[in-house]
Parts: structure tokens; C-alpha cells; sequence
């Protein structure tokens, strides 16, 4: 692929995507609610790309694609289990959004704070996000850094590639806050799926059709069809996999916090819908991308070398080669801009809105604005330092971000959960995490996500059953989300 | 909002432990594209055409 064609695209893409970031802004966004929440005002069809642009990253295709050429099969399955949890949303959706609409919650661990009674549980909730997602930024941002050094053979090094998908990110979130990122993100998706299914169509046909495209591998790689098949996918590896995943859409705070947003109940519904169609088809084109490049380029030493190779190969015409790599790069881009204004919402309401006496509304705006950079400068520079440590906790991130499940579980279902019991939990649970992941360890043959969420639950269940509980505030809490669902829409 | 959520739940999570447990059991040899391939995507779309009943309802 000439550097000169990859420039073009992404100076096309840029300029579309600054567009629609422009025509987003709307209202005066001069409060946290409108910044960070677009108001409550999202409609169902934006909120259901926006999720699906912010929930898929540049993971899919090359990492997901990756996992398929060295595991097979094993790799559909991990991200449909994955698929399948999003039905969490159908219980804890209209729950968060009632909640946020009854008593005008703008993060979930505001939420959780308010729930428990107490401000450090808010605030322990939101630094553990913290911890975990800005590494997670970090190494997205890596991966357009690398994709663009692949495809482009140097051309276009490492440090630039990085450097634009952080300032895009940066510019998406900053020009007009959750309706910017909505609205550009809404754009990617679309990019991302019509193009990535146009190659994948391209490959079947080239690779013989779709029972050609299968008798290849039935006859050269049987195993790749199969679980535990080459052993890449034994038991214990898929359960330490898809359980953290599992419970992404309510553990991970960028996609929970959109449950807040939608205009209405149905908007919600349209949400959750749309994002489950969207996700199916794109994980299958992520997978049998995988299987294409297995046909084409068996035996390669490093499998996230796939990608990059099945772009730049005969059978893809080089626009449309180029197109994805935008789409991939826009998936990457759309997950980080996100994630940027989730965490310096989570930081301004939660950090400085508590520590901070009498922080009010505007001045919690002011500071969510000034972090919203900061957050990006530290995501690109653990990018380009490329720690060990930033790896790990990035991989960590799905299992550290699993600590919070129990809390949150415990928020609409156990009158008798208390801070201490949430406090213990994240804490404790979440260094146990990061020390199995740091130290490469997995006791019993387990992976750290799944000790992560044994743990968790044991303390926030035996510490909250030994500590007094908020009664009144739960009361309250439970009765009034029980009402409010009998007469949302 | 209906409140039978109990019985989706469980629908929900019989799906997921097919999910689990055939892939690696009676399926573990059938290297087709109608084994494990064509099993996950089935119960992929049976999850989303439960969640379509479960928020049928929503907002009316």
C-alpha cells in the first residue's frame, strides 16, 4: 500500500469526520449533564452505533482476527458468549436509566456512591476505572500506531500514527462532548461494517465461495474448526476469557454510562437491538477474516501480522484495502474518544465533585474539560514508552474492570450490600488482579478475571453481611426504581 | 416494562450453558462448518430473538 494512498484516505476521513462533529453541536452544553449525557436526549438509532463504534475497538480485526488464526473456532465463540452478556442490558438497562433520570446520576460510580451512602465508594469506583482504562486507551492508540507501520512498510511511522489517532480523539470528545463522539461515532461504525463485510465478501469469493472457503480449511487445518481443537482454546483458557467479558456492558463505565442516555425507553430498545445486530455481523466478518488469512498465509510466527497482510494482499483491491485500514483506524479512534470522556466525567464528578467541597456543576464541567487532554497526553505518552506494565494492565483491564460486578449487581438486587462490603471488594479484588497479571500466575489453572470475580463477590457478600447497611437509603433507592419502572417509556 | 424478567433470565442462561458445554463435548470433533461454527451463530441469534421478546414492551 503506497504512503501516499493511506495520506489521501485518512485526510478524507478526518475531514468527514470533522463535519459531522461540527454539525453535532447543538445547545449550549454549558452543564455535566449535557456534556457528558447529551442531555438524556440520545435517539435510539445514534445510541445503538455509538455503542457499537465505542464496545468494538481496533481489537476485531486485528486482534480478534489474530485470535482465530491461532485458535480457530474457539474465537467466535469467546466473542458471542461476549455477545450473548449483552442481554445484561434488557435487566440493568432500564434500571440504570431510570435511576439516572430519578435522581440525575451522571456516572455510574455516582450512582453506586449515592446507592452505598458513601462518598469514598464513588470515589474508589472511579479511580479503579481509571487505572484500568487509560492503559486500555494506551494500547488502542498503539495499535493504529502499528497498523499504519505495517501497511504503509515504515512509511508512516509508528510515532505519527499514534500521534493522530490521539489527536483525533481528543478533538471527537472536545468539539462537543458525548454529541460529538455520538454523532462521529455513528459515522465509524457504518465505516467499519460496510467496509470490513465488502472484504470479507471479496475474500470468500476469492477463496473459493462459501463451501469452497470451509473445504480448504476442513482439509488443510480440520483442528481450526473445532474446541479445544490445536489447544489453543482448552476449557479453563474460554472460561477465563469470556467471563470477564461476559459482564462487560455493565462492568466497563464507557459503555454502562450510555445507559443513562437514551431519550426514552424505547430509544433504549433500539439501543440494545441495533448494537446486538451489529455486533453478530461484525464478529462473524472478524472471525472469517481470521480463517482467510489462515488459508492464505499459514504458518506465520506472529498472528497480529494477519491483518496487515490479508489487507495488503492480491486478492484485496488496494481502495478498498485502504478503506478498512481507515475503518479500523476509526474503530480504534471511536473506542478512545469514549473512553476520554467517560473518564474525565468520572473524574470530575466523582474525584473532584467529592473531594472538593461546595465543587459546583459549572466547576465540575471546567475541571471534566481540562482533564479530558491531560487523559489523552498520558494515554499517548504510555503509548509511545511502550511500559511492560501498561500491557498489563490493559490485558488486566476486562478482569480489573470484573471487580465492580458484584456492587453493581448489589445496587438493584440486595437490600443488604454496604459500602464497606464494596469498598473491601474493588480493593482488594482489584489488586489481586493486577498482582496474578503482573506476576504472570494462574492459581488453580484459573485465570485472573475469574479469581477477580470469586473474590469480589466472597467480600462484598461476607463483608456487607458483617457491616451495617444503608436501610432507608435502599429502601428508598429500590422502591423507587421499582415505581419508576411501572411507568417508564 | 413486564415483569416475567425471571423466566427470560433463565431462558437466557440455558442458551449461554449450551454455549459452554457443547462446543466441547459433542461437537469437539465434527470439523465442519456445521459444528461448533454453525452452533454458536445459532444460539447467538437465539439470544437476540429473546432479547427482541424480552423489550417488546418497552416504551409503551
Amino acid at each position: 500500500m503506497t504512503s501516499t494512498l493511506v495520506w489521501w484516505a485518512i485526510a478524507v476521513y478526518v475531514v468527514i469526520a470533522l463535519f459531522i462533529a461540527y454539525l453535532s453541536r447543538k445547545g449550549k452544553q454549558n452543564n455535566m449533564e449535557s456534556y457528558f449525557l447529551g442531555d438524556r436526549k440520545l435517539g435510539g438509532f445514534v445510541s445503538a452505533l455509538s455503542y457499537s463504534a465505542t464496545t468494538y475497538s481496533a481489537f476485531m480485526l486485528v486482534g480478534l482476527a489474530g485470535l482465530t488464526y491461532n485458535g480457530g473456532v474457539g474465537a467466535l465463540g469467546f466473542e458471542l458468549i461476549y455477545l450473548m452478556g449483552v442481554s445484561l442490558v434488557a435487566f440493568f438497562g432500564p434500571r440504570f436509566w431510570v435511576a439516572g433520570k430519578k435522581y440525575g446520576y451522571v456516572t455510574p460510580s455516582e450512582m453506586l456512591g449515592d446507592r452505598y451512602d458513601d462518598k469514598k465508594v464513588a470515589v474508589t469506583v472511579a479511580i479503579s476505572n481509571c487505572l484500568f482504562l487509560i492503559p486500555y486507551s494506551a494500547v488502542q492508540l498503539s495499535g493504529v500506531g502499528y497498523l499504519l507501520q505495517g501497511v504503509t512498510d515504515n512509511a508512516i511511522p509508528y510515532t505519527t500514527g499514534v500521534l493522530i489517532a490521539a489527536i483525533l480523539a481528543l478533538v471527537f470528545s472536545y468539539i462537543a462532548g458525548i454529541r460529538s463522539v455520538a454523532w462521529t461515532d455513528s459515522l465509524q461504525s457504518l465505516f467499519m461494517i460496510v467496509s470490513s463485510t465488502a472484504v470479507v465478501i471479496v475474500l470468500i469469493n476469492g477463496l473459493g465461495g462459501f463451501s469452497g472457503f470451509f473445504e480448504r480449511i476442513e482439509t488443510s487445518q480440520p483442528e481450526l474448526l473445532t474446541v479445544p481443537g490445536n489447544g489453543f482454546f482448552s476449557f479453563l483458557t474460554f472460561l477465563g476469557l469470556t467471563v470477564p467479558w461476559f459482564f462487560f456492558s455493565i462492568s466497563n463505565p464507557q459503555v454502562s454510562q450510555r445507559l443513562y442516555m437514551p431519550a426514552s425507553l424505547k430509544s433504549l430498545k433500539t439501543m440494545l437491538m441495533g448494537f446486538l445486530v451489529f455486533g453478530f455481523i461484525y464478529t462473524i466478518v472478524a472471525v472469517i477474516w481470521g480463517f482467510s488469512a489462515s488459508i492464505m498465509f499459514p504458518g506465520l510466527e506472529k498472528a497480529d501480522l494477519a491483518t496487515p497482510l490479508v489487507l495488503s494482499s492480491d486478492l484485496v483491491p488496494p481502495l478498498l484495502g485502504v478503506i478498512v485500514m481507515v475503518g479500523i483506524m476509526a474503530a480504534a479512534v471511536s473506542t478512545i474518544d469514549s473512553i476520554l470522556l467517560t473518564l474525565s466525567s468520572l473524574f470530575a464528578k466523582d474525584v473532584y465533585g467529592n473531594i472538593k467541597n461546595n465543587a459546583t456543576d459549572r466547576m465540575q464541567l471546567r475541571i471534566g474539560k481540562i482533564v479530558i487532554p491531560i487523559i489523552a497526553v498520558l494515554a499517548y505518552l504510555f503509548a509511545e514508552m511502550e511500559l511492560n506494565l501498561i500491557a498489563v494492565l490493559s490485558v488486566a483491564s476486562s478482569a480489573g474492570l470484573i471487580v465492580v460486578v458484584p456492587a453493581i449487581v448489589g445496587t438493584f438486587y440486595w437490600k443488604r450490600g454496604t459500602s464497606a462490603g464494596v469498598l473491601s471488594s474493588v480493593i482488594a479484588a482489584g489488586l489481586v488482579v493486577i498482582l496474578l497479571e503482573f506476576f504472570q500466575l494462574k492459581p488453580l489453572g484459573l485465570a485472573s478475571g475469574l479469581w477477580g470475580l470469586f473474590i469480589s463477590t466472597f467480600l462484598f457478600i461476607g463483608i456487607s453481611l458483617v457491616t451495617h447497611a444503608p436501610e432507608d437509603k435502599a429502601n428508598e433507592f429500590l422502591t423507587d426504581i421499582k415505581e419508576a419502572l411501572k411507568t417508564a417509556k | 416494562m413486564k415483569t416475567n424478567e425471571w423466566k427470560y433470565a433463565l431462558l437466557i442462561l440455558a442458551v449461554i450453558m449450551l454455549a459452554y458445554i457443547l462446543p466441547y463435548t459433542i461437537f469437539t470433533d465434527t470439523a465442519k462448518w456445521y459444528g461448533s461454527f454453525l452452533l454458536w451463530s445459532i444460539l447467538a441469534l437465539l439470544t437476540i430473538v429473546i432479547n427482541y421478546f424480552l423489550t417488546r414492551d418497552w416504551g409503551k
